[in-house]
Order: structure tokens, then sequence, then C-alpha cells
């Protein structure tokens, strides 16, 4: 793996691990800590990409003597594994950012939510949360300081849904993990009512690392709207698969898949699904594109969790939108109309299209118009972006070899 | 605060189908008076998660993941394999209690697959032969 920004730490155990962004972050007064991760442009790395910085402050902001952290390492994106593999190889970094986010915010209670799965990140995870309360990193009087705070794992139990901040707090609260209206928003009524940052895996890692440095070296990294590293893991029909850590608008989408990943394997990419099956596919014609969040959205598509799936020309497309299809509507929580009744449907009519071998030009119509109807009417990102990528690739493959 | 900081249902779910292999009747009627929610939203919360059972499984849950990246890998056929060798279909157990077969959305192995999970065991990097080895040495 290609490593710029979290390197000096991998594998390092206790003893080694320095903490130094804790210890920076706790010679600091939270407002500090806040600015300087807004400072440092640092986004959410779940999927949204909202500022991270400005999701701390208002939780800060708000007067109440209790608040929360829940590190979202729900990650069960098909395609997405790096928050498998920094809790894995780096889960001091993590629980870390989790610290100095409480800190930051004013949170004496944090939860870490590891999807049931993961059991040998759950093991590992554990552990270190264990070994830091012995060492006084978690509990009263943090490294001699006056901050306290808590911090425990919860298992999920196999619920992709799980991953939407809202649906991951009904689930700690020991409800099925449907999702919440919006508004009001987790910061202001989040785990039991209280104000609640919820950050993924990745984005509390780099916050770490970020607070670890005098200086803020990750601002100079990428570009004004993209700033810092991205772990990317690589998965299909490539010849290295894995977890790559890119610096935003260094290489283009093709370099990552070419250099990175080792090329495709088969005759040719026929296309890159770029963050994960949320995500519009790209066909190998639009691949020439910086890897940045500004970018890959005016390509109609998104960085989304960074699970970058690559799909070989030789692959039938209607099997992998069938199985994205089946995907999504076996894993909605079913709660709201648009996102059950819709995805139920577009599955049936994917079913045809795959028996068939092609589409007509009026089952693509329909399709385009139930994603425009769920997308828009769903109550969280489950719904919004559950039918991203089969329209595009409708769109993009087939509508030119459609019956009339 | 202390109540924020009671053990959350879905780990104490956990810990019961860890100790029993499944969640009981007798179990649910006691998490229902002990946390004083009815029977029905139990039932709810736990059939609402794939990784809880109410009935007994196998002792070996074999998890194999036929998402996209998997699938990619060829994940349908060990599938079918491993549904033609146990002789069940998805979420069914072997007649002699030993197996449950679950197909399963992704396990996070994405660059290694095709994946599959028997019990607390990833096996990656899976071929047909390989499978069921693994399985045949499983006592």
């Amino acid at each position: 793996m290609e490593r710029i920004f979290l390197k000096k730490d991998l594998g390092k155990n206790l003893e080694e691990y320095d903490f130094l962004g804790l210890k920076n972050a706790l010679k600091m007064q939270p407002q500090q800590v806040i600015n300087k991760i807004k400072e440092s442009g640092l986004r959410g790395r779940g999927g949204a990409g909202f500022p991270t910085g400005i999701k701390w402050e208002t939780v800060f902001s708000i007067e109440n003597d209790t608040k929360f952290i829940i590190c979202n390492a729900d990650e069960g994106e098909p395609g997405t594994f790096k928050d498998r593999f920094l809790m894995e190889n780096l889960p001091f970094k993590v629980l870390e950012g989790i610290i100095i986010s409480g800190y930051a915010t004013g949170s004496k209670y944090g939860y870490i939510y590891i999807r049931g799965e993961y059991v040998e990140a759950i093991k590992i995870v554990k552990k270190a949360i264990e070994k830091l309360y012995e060492k006084n990193i978690l509990g009263e009087n943090i490294l001699n300081s006056d901050f306290l705070f808590d911090l425990k794992l919860v298992r999920g139990a196999g619920a992709y849904v799980c991953g939407d901040e809202t649906s991951l707090i009904n689930s700690i609260e020991g409800d099925r993990g449907k999702s919440r209206i919006k508004p009001p928003l987790p910061v202001f009524e989040g785990l039991y009512g209280k104000p609640t940052v919820v950050n993924n895996v990745e984005t509390l890692a780099a916050a770490a690392e970020i607070m670890s440095y005098d200086n803020n070296p990750y601002s100079q990294m990428g570009t004004e709207k993209s700033r810092g590293t991205k772990l990317v893991s690589i998965s299909g029909d490539v010849n290295k698969p894995g977890v790559y850590e890119v610096e935003f608008g260094k290489l283009t989408v093709k370099d990552i898949v070419q250099e990175l990943a080792g090329g495709v394997k088969g005759e040719k990419i026929g296309f890159v699904i770029p963050g994960g099956i949320s995500t519009e596919a790209l066909t190998e014609e639009e691949l020439d594109v910086p890897y940045t969040y500004e970018n890959l959205q005016k390509m109609g598509s998104n960085i989304g969790s960074g699970g970058m799936i690559v799909v070989s020309s030789q692959r039938n497309h209607l099997e992998i939108v069938k199985n994205v299809s089946d995907f999504f509507r076996d894993e909605t929580c079913g709660t709201c109309f648009p996102c059950r009744e819709g995805n139920k449907n577009i599955n049936k009519i994917v079913s045809d299209i795959y028996k068939r071998g092609y589409p007509t030009s009026h089952e693509i119509e329909i399709i385009s118009d139930i994603q425009y109807a769920v997308s828009s009417a769903a109550r969280c990102g489950f719904g919004e972006s559950s039918l991203n990528l089969i329209l595009s690739i409708f769109e993009k493959f087939y509508t030119k070899k459609v019956e009339v | 605060m202390e109540k924020y900081y009671e053990k959350e249902l879905l780990e104490e779910l956990h810990d019961i189908q860890e100790t029993y292999g499944f969640i009981s009747e007798e179990d649910i009627l006691r998490i229902s008076q002990k946390r004083d929610i009815p029977k029905a939203q139990l039932y709810g919360v736990i059939s609402f998660y794939s990784m809880f059972h109410l009935e007994p499984t196998g002792k070996y849950i074999v998890r194999v993941c036929d998402s996209v990246s998997c699938r990619l890998n060829e994940s349908t056929t060990l599938v079918k394999a491993l549904k033609d060798y146990l002789k069940v279909e998805e979420n069914e157990t072997t007649k002699d209690k030993k197996f449950t077969l679950e197909v399963v959305e992704c396990l996070g192995h994405c660059d290694e697959g095709p994946v599959m999970m028997v019990n607390d065991t990833y096996y990656t990097h899976l071929t047909v032969t390989k499978a069921i080895q693994i399985l045949d040495s499983l006592e």
C-alpha cells in the first residue's frame, strides 16, 4: 500500500504509539482544536463529505450536560473495506480521533459502532479500548488533564442501513435500524435526544493525525475543495486490489486503476464504480478525471466511501445491475415508502431485463422516473442514492441499443 | 448518566446468541420484563438484524459473500457448490445440525474474494475445492 499521511504509525503497538494528536489537543482550548480541524479542510469520509470542523463546532456550541460522539464503523458498502483496514492496523489512531472529538465538542461519552461481521476488527478495537483505560487515556483525568471521556463498543448485527447516521443511532438505542426524519439533525437531537457527532472511522483517524502536527500539512495536500488524502479501497477486475492512500487531485481515476491497482484484468475496462455501489458508474472514456470531490461531482458521480470497483468490458453488465438491485431491495429498512417500494419495483423490472438480456426504452424511462421519485423523497442517504448506479449503467450503456 | 451505559440491547442479544446459539422465547420474555419493552417490539428488533437467530442454527454458520466484488471473483460458483455439497438452500441447516448456510451481503474483504466466514473465522481467495476441504476438516 502506498502511504502518505497515516504512514508513520502503521502497525505500531501501544508502547510505540505517541498519542501526540491527543496530547496537543489537550493543551489547547476546544475552540482552538475545532479551528485547526476547520483549517485543515477535512470532510467526512463516510460518503457525504460534510466539513468535520463545522459538525464539531455545532455540537460544541450547544449547551448540554450530555453530548455524544459516535464513531460510525458500520462499513457495509460492497467494495469498501478501508475502515476495516484502519481498525485492524491503526486502532489507536481511530480511538485517539474519537477522544479528541469528545474533547473538542465537550462530550464525555463516546460509542464506536462496528458492524457485527467485522469480528477481527471488533476483537482488536475491544482490546485497544481496554488498554487505553489501563493507560489512563480513557476514563477520568485523561493524561493527567481535567478531561474525562468514556468509550463503549457496540456491535451491529447485520443491517447495511445502519451505516446511515440516524439508523445507527436507533440501533444503539436498541431499536430496529430504521432511519429518522431529518430535521432535527443528530448534532441537535441525536442519541437519546442529545447533541451527537457521528463521524466515520477514516474521518476520526485523519483528525487525530492532523492534530499531531504543529503546522497543518494536511491542508497543504489536495485541492481547495478536497484537502488532504483519501483511502481508496479497490476491488473487482484489477490485478492488485487493496487499500491505497491517494492525495486528492494528484491522480486521475484512471491512474488509480492503472498505476496503483495494477490495471484491469481482462480486455479493457467496462466501467468503474468510483465510490461504492451507491455512486454512478464511469465509463472508460470518463476516467481521465482527477480524483477529487468536485471533479467526480462534475462527472455526475461521487467519491462516496472510496470503495472503487472495476468491472471489465467482458462482464455482463446486467448481472452487476441485478446483483446491486437485489442488495438494495434486501437492505432497505422499509420504514419509508419511496425507498421500500421503489427498490422493490425496480428490482422486478431489472429481473425482467436480466432474463431477457436487454432493456426496452420504456423500462429505462420507468426506472428513471422511479429513481427521481426515490432519490428526492426518501428519508435518508440509503434511499437517496440507492438507484444511482443502476440508472447510470442503463443510461450510459443501453439507451442507444434498445428497441424503440 | 449511568442509564446510558447499561448494556445496550444489541450487545445483550449478541451475548445471548454467543452463549446459546440463538435467542429463545424465554430470553425474549426475560428481556421484555427486565427492560420493559413489549415482546412484539423485541421480535421486531431481533428479526430486523440478519445476524440474530430465533431458531437454533447448525454448529457452524457458513456465511458466503455474494456482493458485487465477490461476484466478480466467481462467488456464484462457490455458493452453488456449497449448496450442492451441504444439500441445503440459503438459510437452511443440514440434517445433522452441523452447518447453516447463509448467503450474505459484503463481508468487507472485497480485495480477497471470494470469501466465506465459518463462525468467527474468515477464509479468503477461495476455490470450490478449498472451501469444501475447509468444511470437511471441521468436526
